[in-house]
């Protein structure tokens, strides 16, 4: 159980939170792109790039997190009955 | 601190009977608050002790308060590396609150707490497209909020603090914050506002140089789907102008800045691996002497790696120096090169002074605990280690003085 539980996602509410940061990442590089075509030094663009950096410091975040314990453990812990806290099966 | 000449010259030694720190299983320090009042026909009634002068005061005990360090960088929060190594110094890991929101940014342990200031955002995602500003726009952020709780902390009352989760880009419900003995503020602004400013015991900004931050941002990123060196580059030069107008102004005002630059070592170098990395000190900051090598104030340019030490390319290269930063006087320290080995690590340590071990080897002890952490082998790891013990002993300098009778510890 404690190697199980060192690096990597245990609750379907991390996986299903690695995989939003993921596509989140995509879509925004791809809207800030998008953004930036049209006018480079606009409020719009800068906005949008700052979102890209927003997430994917988010995202590195989460994976050093991750490294150490899935960090819904403590939640999952008062509250095992959540949708979130259901066992993640790899 | 006008009101704690107040309390010393009319309560002295009850002070400390009366507000004895309540310490709490976590070790957080509490004060209470006495409060004496005067009443309209000109004597008073006091809420508890019989003391016979009247005053109009709230007492706080100043050798509880907390100690209130910045740290200005743009690696996101909490969960940077100099942040860990900061708080490994003080003792034990720093956790996020157990039980409580897990998207929370802040870490707490024995003696510390570090709070994000993304917290203080005024506006969240949606508010800030609508506005067409980004995070690092101080019109995104809410300075009197931020002054506010920071002062009620450091004077030894809990406030509750707003979450900003940056996963969802919206403000959570708030997290209490007890008044811990240490605690760090840690950001994009420590130091924009005066006021924030001059509630810090010790401030440090965390200058990376472009260069550097775009090497650094392509290990951050690039095996992420949807990033490319494109998106990286773009991000980078789209969120420069903000940085350069609102978050690098703020090194003018920091006791100590690291600077990361890419190495002299090698010519061509740009794959930023080996780093140049300078501890810019100011002088004359309380309870702060800067680290030296050799012989203080003299400029001095030193290789160890010779016939006592056999380092691999590119070796190791050292200077010290007085400079001018800002116009204030400062002490510069720099190191380029990398260690390769623990010989080479605690050869250098034995060489510097003023970096306020409590044992011969502790820097080099606090990098071989981390040896996995990013800059454990270059400048980063070792400034940002001794920047912790500075630190350690900045804090252990502030509670003794504050432990003497407040009179003597305002003069």
């Amino acid at each position: 159980m404690a190697v199980a539980m060192a690096g990597g996602a245990k609750f379907k509410g991390t996986q299903m939170r690695e995989k939003q940061l993921n596509e989140m990442i995509e879509k925004k590089v791809k809207e800030a792109t998008e953004v930036c075509g049209g006018d480079e030094k606009s409020a719009e663009c800068k906005v949008a790039w700052d979102e890209v950096e927003e997430i994917s410091q988010a995202k590195a975040d989460f994976r050093l997190k991750l490294q150490k314990e899935d960090p819904l453990e403590s939640f999952c812990q008062e509250h095992p009955e959540t949708d979130e806290c259901r066992l993640y099966d790899n | 601190m006008a009101i704690c000449t107040v309390y010393t010259t009319q309560l002295n030694p009850t002070c400390s009977s009366i507000s004895k720190p309540s310490k709490s299983h976590l070790g957080f320090h509490q004060r209470q608050v006495v409060l004496y009042k005067r009443n309209s026909t000109n004597t008073y009634r006091p809420r508890s002790s019989g003391f016979s002068r009247p005053s109009y005061s709230i007492i706080t005990c100043a050798a509880d308060q907390t100690v209130v360090i910045g740290l200005a960088a743009d690696s996101g929060c909490g969960k940077s590396t100099f942040m860990r190594r900061l708080t490994s110094v003080f003792g034990g890991a720093a956790e996020p609150p157990r039980g409580g929101n897990p998207d929370s940014n802040t870490l707490i342990s024995d003696t510390t707490t570090v709070i994000c200031l993304d917290d203080y955002h005024s506006l969240d995602r949606t508010g800030r497209k609508e506005k067409g500003v980004t995070a690092l726009d101080p019109r995104a952020n809410n300075f009197d909020l931020m002054y506010e709780q920071v002062k009620t902390i450091k004077e030894g009352v809990a406030v509750e603090k707003p979450i900003y989760n940056h996963v969802t880009g919206l403000l959570d419900p708030p997290e209490l914050i007890k008044p811990p003995k240490i605690l760090v503020i840690e950001g994009l602004h420590p130091m924009y506002d005066e006021r924030v400013r001059d509630l810090l015991d010790f401030s440090i900004y965390l200058d990376i140089s472009n260069e550097v931050k775009f090497a650094w941002k392509i290990q951050r990123d690039m095996a992420e789907r949807g990033h490319s060196l494109e998106s990286i580059k773009a991000s980078i030069e789209a969120r420069k102008p903000d940085f350069d107008a609102y978050i690098d102004p703020q090194k003018q005002y920091a006791d100590a800045v690291i600077e990361v630059l890419p190495t002299q070592l090698i010519p061509d170098d740009n794959e930023g691996k080996v780093l140049r990395v300078k501890l810019i000190m100011k002088e004359g900051v309380q309870y702060f002497s800067p680290v030296y090598l050799f012989d203080e104030g003299s400029t001095i340019s030193w290789i160890p790696c010779g016939r006592k030490l056999t380092c691999s390319y590119p070796g190791i290269k050292f200077t010290y120096g007085p400079d001018s930063y800002y116009g204030h006087e400062v002490s510069v320290l720099e190191m380029d090169g990398q260690f390769d080995r623990l010989d080479e690590l605690i050869y250098v340590e034995s060489h510097l002074s003023n970096i306020s071990t409590k044992f011969y080897g502790e820097v080099t002890q606090q990098m071989l605990k981390h040896s996995d952490f990013p800059g454990s082998n270059n400048g980063t790891g070792l400034f940002q280690t001794i920047i912790g013990l500075k630190i350690r002993d900045l804090y252990e300098q502030i509670v003794a003085s504050r432990s003497q009778t407040p009179v003597e510890a305002k003069a």
